[in-house]
């Protein structure tokens, strides 16, 4: 069987469309989720108990449902408790908080990685744990996350997809619809893919390049 | 004559007292009952046999290890976990590690003026004009603006020298500020530790460096098994240790130095005998 991709160009505008609902939900999410997620992993390593407990709690649910239920608890269920948010928001949401989970891990493991000598010379040196934390472990900390950061943010651009599960017309949605239309499906879904490809391959770059940045400063 | 606790500091307090201090990490005791006192601008050397307890006296001093029992005092106020911040012990005592832990993300000197800038507010210039005397000091003036990693052991060690100096500590606490250096290196940062002995600062500079702490300390004290077994000048201390476990020890230790202490003793004899 020959691919004939004709049959998909009317429809190529519509790809480009929802490619660029998936850049945006995914951009906010990777920006909040990266806020949220050093947050949560900052008070995972905390020295005050109950809250340590409260972020390694969120840290283990968050990262051991799937991002489909959680979508769908926000989505459908938060309704049932007065809240209806419209889905574009609820899946926003949704991908923030389960990129918070992950975040969350490796700004500890980045953390953690981070000699035990810093946190004594900066004791020594007078800085509260505030001070340490904000001018000695986390700027190393940073550094040492970034691949694992890179990661998740390929990683979530792709969960993106599961977005369409709430009729947002994201790629992948917007995908299924053009097959429908053109009864293309291969085609239409190798179209899909490349577009998938040539965005996380440009933010794998973009890191690549702040990576490298930041470990020669 | 020992300063009862609410005393106001005085020059005639010690600049560091310990009082039957005690440290046990589990069920391992590594300090018991320990009790020295540091005169201002004295120098003394701690040595002893590896997992004696020196680094943990060091560490308790400094608040790095909570104690189980007795006290530490500096300049003749009770350092207490709950009433002293990090910043109030910082003023009174700094501390040299062996691993130096330089903050490698921070220039040299921006090592230097952190924590004046950030925890004792003084203002940037005024704190990046002060660590450049230090720097100066220690020789590394045109390091200023290398990152550690660009710098050898010994010049590191003399950048964390500067550093804890920044903070105009009373009292400087070293724990084998050389042990990480490779041979060649040792002496720059033993020529910037014994400067500082000269103008007056007062240290415990725990070492395995035995020529050094015989020439640039005060008072020498012999740790074993969590204990202060014997001090004294380093004359008596090098030349006619009283116990046999200080003496097994130098012995060691002189197969580790190598012949040079033998023979500086061994001339001192001659001499003192020839008078
Ligand atoms: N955090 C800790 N937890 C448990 N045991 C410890 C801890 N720190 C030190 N120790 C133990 O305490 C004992 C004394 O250690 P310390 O480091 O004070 O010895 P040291 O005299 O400095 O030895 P060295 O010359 O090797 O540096 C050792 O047996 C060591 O294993
Ligand atoms: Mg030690």
């Amino acid at each position: 069987m020959a691919l004939d991709f004709s049959a998909i160009y009317p429809y190529l505008h519509m790809l480009f469309k929802g490619a660029s609902i998936t850049i945006q939900a995914s951009l906010f999410a990777l920006f909040c989720g990266l806020v949220l997620g050093i947050f949560v992993g900052a008070v995972r390593v905390a020295p005050f108990g109950p809250l340590r407990s409260i972020a390694a709690a969120y840290i283990y649910v968050i990262r051991g449902t799937p991002l489909l239920i959680q979508l769908f608890l926000i989505y459908f269920g938060l309704p049932s408790l007065g809240l209806n948010l419209p889905a574009f928001t609820a899946g926003v949401i949704g991908l923030t908080i389960n990129s918070s989970g992950y975040v969350g891990e490796i700004v500890r493991g980045g953390i953690e990685a981070v000699p035990k000598g810093q946190w004594e010379a900066s004791k020594v040196l007078g800085l509260s744990y505030m001070h340490t934390m904000r001018f000695i472990i986390l700027p190393q900390a940073i550094r040492n996350m970034l691949p694992a950061i890179g990661n998740e943010f390929v990683t979530l651009i792709k969960e993106s997809s599961l977005l369409s599960t709430l009729a947002i017309t994201e790629l992948t949605m917007v995908g299924q619809q053009v097959r429908s239309v053109t009864y293309a499906s291969f085609e239409t879904f190798i179209i899909v893919g490349l577009i998938y490809l040539v965005m996380t391959s440009i933010t794998s770059l973009a890191l690549q390049y702040v990576e490298k940045k930041w470990t020669v400063a | 004559m020992q300063n009862s606790l609410n005393d106001k500091p005085s020059t005639s307090a010690p600049a560091l007292e310990v009082r039957g201090l005690r440290k046990s990490f589990g069920s391992l005791t590594v300090l018991e009952d320990i009790s020295l006192s540091i005169r201002e601008g004295e120098v003394i050397s701690v040595i002893g046999p590896s997992g004696s307890g020196k680094s943990t006296l060091a560490r308790c001093i400094c608040r790095l290890e909570a104690i189980d029992r007795g006290e530490v005092l500096l300049m003749g106020d009770r350092i207490d976990g709950g009433r002293h911040s990090n910043r109030d012990i910082a003023r009174l005592v700094g501390m040299i590690f062996q691993q130096f832990n330089l903050f490698p993300h921070l220039s040299v000197i921006e090592n230097i003026i952190l924590s004046p800038v950030n925890i004792l507010g003084v203002p940037a210039p005024e704190a990046e004009e002060r660590g450049m005397a230090l720097l100066r000091r220690v020789g590394l003036a045109d390091k200023r603006d290398a990152r550690p990693s660009e710098l050898s052991g010994g010049q590191c060690q003399r950048v964390a020298i500067a550093r804890a100096l920044a903070m105009n500590p009373r009292i400087l606490l070293f724990d084998e500020p050389t042990s990480a250096l490779d041979p060649e290196l040792v002496g720059e940062v033993l020529d910037v530790i014994a400067d500082l002995a000269r103008s007056g600062m007062t240290m415990m500079i725990i070492t395995h460096e035995m020529l050094f702490a015989k020439e640039v300390s005060d008072r020498v004290l012999f740790m074993d098994a969590g204990r202060i077994l014997e001090q004294g000048p380093p004359e008596d201390i090098f030349t006619a240790p009283k116990l046999p476990r200080t003496q097994l020890f130098l012995q060691r230790m002189l197969a580790h130095v190598g012949r040079e202490l033998v023979e500086a003793a061994a001339d001192e004899r001659r001499f003192s005998h020839g008078s």
